[in-house]
C-alpha cells in the first residue's frame, strides 16, 4: 500500500516507530507494535508500527523518524511502500565496530541492550549510544555499528536472548549487504533534531523544499519559486541548524558561505569569491547557499565605511535577482541583528520572506531537552517536564549546553575509576555511567539563560499560598493575568482582550511586590523586572531607549510579565514644573506608546506597584494600559490571622500561642509588620536559649527551643503598627476614586500632601 | 500521583483521541518482560517487575505486541 512520508514527533522518535493513519492500519490488517518494511526508492526499512496520530486518519500517511527515512532513502512527502512483515528473532548476530573505537571488555551486553526491539538485516549501519564514551565528546553522538551477520538470515529482531558477538573485522571493511540496507552513516541533522519549531521549520519547507520538488507547481500558478528566506533571531534558537536539516532533508547540494572568509585583500576578489560560490552551487543544482551571519557582509550600504563592503552587498544584491537565471538555487541567510541588513536585500524575488526563530516556550523546550537527552542514559527519575519548566528563557543553545554539563558531572564522578593512561575503557565503567538529577541541578546553576541575560531575574519561588491573606486581591489578579494565558480560547469566543497591565496599589508593606512575584512564579511566563531608577540614564534620548529595550525584549520572549516596582519614580504626572529637562515626561510618553502604541504587545502582561498612584500620569491608568487597578489593603483581623500562620508555618511555637489573639491585637500592623512580629518573637526565644546554654550543648538540645506567647509579648512592644486610622483612611478614598477595573478619573485633586 | 501519570513518567504513555475511541499507547521496548489484563474499570500492566493501574471509564481492551503496549478505550 502506498502511503506518504511524514515526520514524526520529537518524542516518539529515535526508537524505529512507524505512525501509520487508522484508517490505512485498518485496510493492512495491522495492529499497533507489529512490524512492517517501508520501501523507499530503492533501499528497505523495517519499524514497528504506532498508533497514527489523530490529525493523520484517512490522509494515508506514515510518520517515521529520520532515520527510519535516511534507511529508506526517502524524503517527507515522498510515497513508500508498506507492507507487513514476516520478522523472525534472531538467536545470534555479529555487528563490527568502527577502527577507532578502543572498548575494552564484553560490550556485547551493552549492544544487545541498546539493540533489543530493533529490527535489523545483514550489512546495515546501526547507529548505537554508548552513552558517554571517549568517542562521544557531545552528548547523544552515536557509533554506527555495522551488521556483519545474522542468524537466521533476513530481517531479524534482535531480543534479549539474541546472542551478540563483535566481529573481527572492523566496520570499514565490510561489504554493503545484498539486502539493500541504506548506505552510509546515520544522518546528520534530520527534523526531529529540531525541537519547539514545528511551526517555523513548516515555513521554511514550504518556501524551501516545494519548489524544489515540485517546479511545476509554480509553472502552473505562473509564478515564480521562491528565492530565499531569511531567518533571524536571538542567538542560539536554532537558525544554522534549521538550514542544515533542511539541506539534509531534501538531499539538496548544500554550500555556505562565511562572512569573514570571503573577504579578500585584493581589489574584487571578494566578489569573485562569492560568484564563485553560487556558480558551484547553480552546477550541482538543486542546491542551497546557506549564508550565516548575514549582516557581517551585507551591512547597510550608507553606514558602512569599507568600499569593499559595498560591492559585496552590490554584489550579492545582483546574484540573488541579477539578469541571470539563478535555476534552482535557493539562498537561506541567518542573523541576530535583522535591522542591520541593507534593505534592498529584504525584498521580494531576494529574500522572500522572513522567518522569525524566537526563544523557545514551555513545550518547546521540553522537546528540546528530548532531543539532547535522547541518546543520553537518564536515570528513570528524571522529569524533563520540571525542567522545561524551570528554564525560562532559555534558548536551544542553552539547553544543549544544559544536557552537556550535566553530562560532564556524571563523567566528573567516575573519573576516578578511569585509568587515563592505557588506551582502552572498561565496558562496565561505561555500562554504569548515568546521568542523574544532581548532576542536572548542579549544571542548572551553572547555566545562564542567554536571551534575557541582561534583563533577567529568576523566576521567584513564591507560591500563592505564601501568600496570606488577600483573597479577593489574589483572584482579582489570577483572573487579570492568569486566565488569559491559560485560557486564550474562552477570551477568544468572548471577544475579549486580555487586560494590559495591572497597578497595585496600598501602603507599604502590604505585600504588593510578594504578589508579584507570586503570579510571575504561577503565570509560568518569563519574568521581567524593573526598577523604575535604574532606566534613568545621563545621556538624552538613552532613558526612553531603556524603556523601549525592555518592551522590545518582553516582546520576543512572550509570554512575560514585566514588573514595575515603585512606578511612581518613573512615570509622575506630566506637565508639573520640571526641573530635569523633560526626562522624566518622555519616559512616560515612551511608557504610554508601548503600552498602547501601534505595535501589539502580544501575551506581555505589565504589573506596577505604587504606594502612591495619586501621583501617576493618568494617562497610563486608562483603560488600554494599566487598566486594572488593584488595591491592596491593609489587613483586616481574617487576612492577619492567615499572615501569622504563613510566618509561624515552620517555626516552634509554644501552645500557648494563640493565633486569633496576636491578630485581634495587631491592628493596623500590615504584613510586613506581622513579619516583623514573628521573627522578633523568634529572635527573643534565640536570645533566650543561647544565653542560658552552654554552647557544647546548644546542639543537643537546640529541639527543645519554643517560642512562647511571652516573646510575641516583648515582640509586640518593639514593632509598632506602620499604619495608622489616618493613612487607612487615605487608601480608601483613592479605591473609591480608581476603583477596580473602574474608568473614569477627574481631574487629579489629592494632594500631594500626604505621606 | 495515579497510575497514569507514573506510566506516563516511566514509559512515555501516549493518548490518542480518536473520534469514537481513545487510545493509550507507550513503547516498552519489545525485549521487556511485560503484560497487561484488562479490569471492569482498570488495566494492571506489569512491566519487568513494576505494576501500574490505570482506571479506566468505559469499556477498554489492551494488548501488547512487540512491547508496544495498547489500549482501547471506548468512547
Amino acid at each position: 500500500m502506498r502511503l506518504t512520508v511524514k515526520p514524526l514527533k520529537q518524542k516518539d522518535a529515535g526508537r524505529g516507530l512507524a505512525a501509520i493513519d487508522r484508517a490505512a492500519m485498518s485496510e493492512l490488517d495491522l495492529e499497533n507494535g507489529d512490524y512492517i518494511v517501508i520501501e523507499g526508492r530503492d533501499s528497505r526499512a523495517v519499524a514497528r508500527v504506532w498508533p497514527g496520530y489523530p490529525e493523520d486518519e484517512g490522509r494515508g500517511v506514515i510518520r517515521i523518524d529520520g532515520r527510519l527515512r535516511q534507511e529508506a532513502d526517502v524524503g517527507i512527502d515522498d510515497n513508500v511502500d508498506v507492507e507487513k512483515a514476516d520478522v523472525k528473532p534472531a538467536t545470534r548476530v555479529s555487528v563490527a565496530l568502527p577502527q577507532n573505537l578502543r572498548v575494552r571488555g564484553n560490550v556485547g551486553p551493552m549492544i544487545r541492550n541498546n539493540l533489543s526491539g530493533q529490527a535489523i538485516t545483514e550489512g546495515q549501519t546501526v547507529p548505537v549510544s554508548f552513552g558517554l564514551g571517549p568517542l562521544s565528546s557531545m552528548s547523544g553522538q552515536k557509533i554506527p555499528l555495522k551488521v556483519a551477520e545474522t542468524d537466521p538470515s533476513g530481517t531479524v529482531v534482535v531480543t534479549d536472548s539474541t546472542e551478540v558477538d563483535v566481529a573481527e573485522k572492523p566496520a570499514e571493511q565490510i561489504q554493503e549487504g545484498a539486502a539493500g540496507a541504506a548506505d552510509g552513516t546515520a544522518p546528520d541533522i534530520t527534523y526531529e533534531d529540531i525541537g519547539g519549531l514545528d511551526d517555523e521549520l513548516e515555513q521554511v519547507r514550504e518556501m524551501i523544499e516545494l519548489p524544489m520538488r515540485h517546479p511545476e507547481l509554480f509553472e502552473t500558478l505562473g509564478i515564480e519559486p521562491p528565492k530565499g528566506v531569511l531567518l533571524h533571531g536571538p542567538p542560539g534558537t536554532g537558525k544554522t541548524l534549521m538550514a542544515k536539516a533542511v539541506a539534509n532533508e531534501i538531499d539538496a547540494y548544500f554550500t555556505d558561505i562565511s562572512g569573514p572568509e570571503i573577504m579578500s585583500k585584493y581589489y574584487g576578489e571578494s566578489e569573485e569569491q562569492l560568484r564563485e560560490v553560487f556558480d558551484e552551487a547553480e552546477e550541482n543544482s538543486p542546491a542551497i547557499v546557506f549564508i550565516d551571519e548575514i549582516d557581517s557582509i551585507a551591512p547597510k550600504r550608507g553606514e558602512t565605511q569599507g568600499d569593499v563592503e559595498r560591492r559585496v552587498v552590490a554584489q550579492l544584491l545582483s546574484l540573488m535577482d541579477g539578469l541571470e537565471e539563478r535555476g534552482q538555487v535557493i539562498v537561506i541567510g541567518a542573523t541576530n541583528r535583522v535591522d542591520a541588513i541593507d534593505p534592498a536585500l529584504r525584498r521580494g524575488g531576494r529574500f522572500d520572506r522572513e522567518i522569525e526563530i524566537g526563544v523557545p516556550d514551555k513545550n518547546g523546550r521540553k522537546e528540546i531537552l528530548q532531543v539532547h537527552t535522547r541518546g543520553m542514559p537518564l536515570v528513570e527519575d528524571i522529569d524533563l517536564d520540571q525542567y522545561a519548566e524551570s528554564t525560562h528563557g532559555f534558548v536551544g543553545a542553552d539547553l544543549e549546553s544544559l544536557a552537556k554539563e550535566s553530562a560532564m558531572n556524571a563523567l566528573r564522578r567516575i573519573r576516578p575509576e578511569l585509568d587515563l593512561e592505557s588506551d582502552q575503557i572498561d565496558a562496565e565503567v561505561l555500562e554504569h555511567l548515568e546521568v542523574t538529577e544532581q548532576d542536572f541541578k548542579q549544571a542548572l546553576k551553572g547555566i545562564e539563560p542567554s536571551a534575557l541575560r541582561e534583563v533577567f531575574v529568576e523566576v521567584p519561588d513564591v507560591t500563592w499560598d505564601q501568600v496570606g491573606g488577600l483573597e479577593e486581591t489574589k483572584e482579582r489578579l489570577r483572573e487579570t493575568i492568569q486566565w488569559p494565558l491559560d485560557y486564550p480560547e474562552v477570551f477568544e469566543a468572548m471577544d475579549m482582550d486580555a487586560a494590559k497591565g495591572v497597578l497595585m496599589y496600598g501602603p507599604p508593606g502590604t505585600g504588593k511586590t510578594l504578589l508579584a512575584k507570586a503570579i510571575a512564579n504561577e503565570a509560568q511566563s518569563n519574568f521581567i523586572s524593573i526598577k523604575g531608577p535604574e532606566l534613568l540614564n545621563k545621556f538624552v534620548g538613552e532613558s526612553e531607549k531603556g524603556v523601549r529595550e525592555v518592551f522590545e525584549k518582553a516582546r520576543s520572549n512572550a509570554p512575560t510579565v514585566v514588573f514595575f516596582d515603585e512606578i511612581d519614580s518613573i512615570a509622575g504626572e506630566r506637565g508639573g514644573q520640571s526641573t530635569d529637562s523633560g526626562v522624566g515626561e518622555r519616559v512616560v510618553s515612551q511608557l504610554l506608546t508601548e503600552l498602547d502604541g501601534l505595535e501589539e504587545l502580544e501575551d506581555v502582561v505589565v504589573i506596577a506597584t505604587t504606594n502612591r498612584p495619586d501621583l501617576i500620569d493618568s494617562a497610563l491608568l486608562r483603560p488600554g494600559r494599566l487598566d486594572r487597578h488593584v488595591h491592596v489593603p491593609v489587613p483586616d483581623e481574617e487576612g492577619r490571622r492567615k499572615i501569622l500562620e504563613v510566618h509561624t508555618r515552620d517555626k516552634p511555637l509554644a501552645d500557648d500561642v494563640d493565633l486569633d489573639e496576636l491578630a485581634e491585637r495587631t491592628d493596623g500592623y500590615v504584613g510586613a509588620d506581622i513579619e516583623a512580629v514573628t521573627r522578633e518573637a523568634s529572635m527573643a526565644a534565640t536570645r533566650e536559649f543561647i544565653a542560658s546554654v552552654s554552647p557544647e550543648e546548644i546542639g543537643d538540645s537546640v529541639r527543645n527551643v519554643k517560642v512562647t506567647m511571652d516573646h510575641f509579648e516583648h515582640a509586640l512592644d518593639e514593632v509598632r503598627a506602620s499604619v495608622d486610622e489616618e493613612v487607612k483612611e487615605r487608601y480608601e478614598e483613592i479605591e473609591e476614586r480608581f476603583g477596580p477595573g473602574e474608568t473614569e478619573i477627574e481631574e487629579k485633586e489629592v494632594g500631594r500632601t500626604f505621606h | 500521583m495515579t497510575g497514569t501519570q507514573q506510566l506516563s513518567d516511566d514509559v512515555g504513555l501516549r493518548r490518542y483521541e480518536y473520534d469514537d475511541e481513545t487510545v493509550l499507547a507507550a513503547d516498552l521496548g519489545p525485549s521487556r518482560d511485560a503484560s497487561v489484563d484488562v479490569l471492569d474499570d482498570a488495566v494492571i500492566v506489569v512491566v519487568d517487575d513494576e505494576q501500574y493501574d490505570l482506571e479506566l471509564a468505559g469499556d477498554a481492551q489492551a494488548f501488547i505486541r512487540n512491547g508496544v503496549l495498547t489500549i482501547e478505550v471506548d468512547a
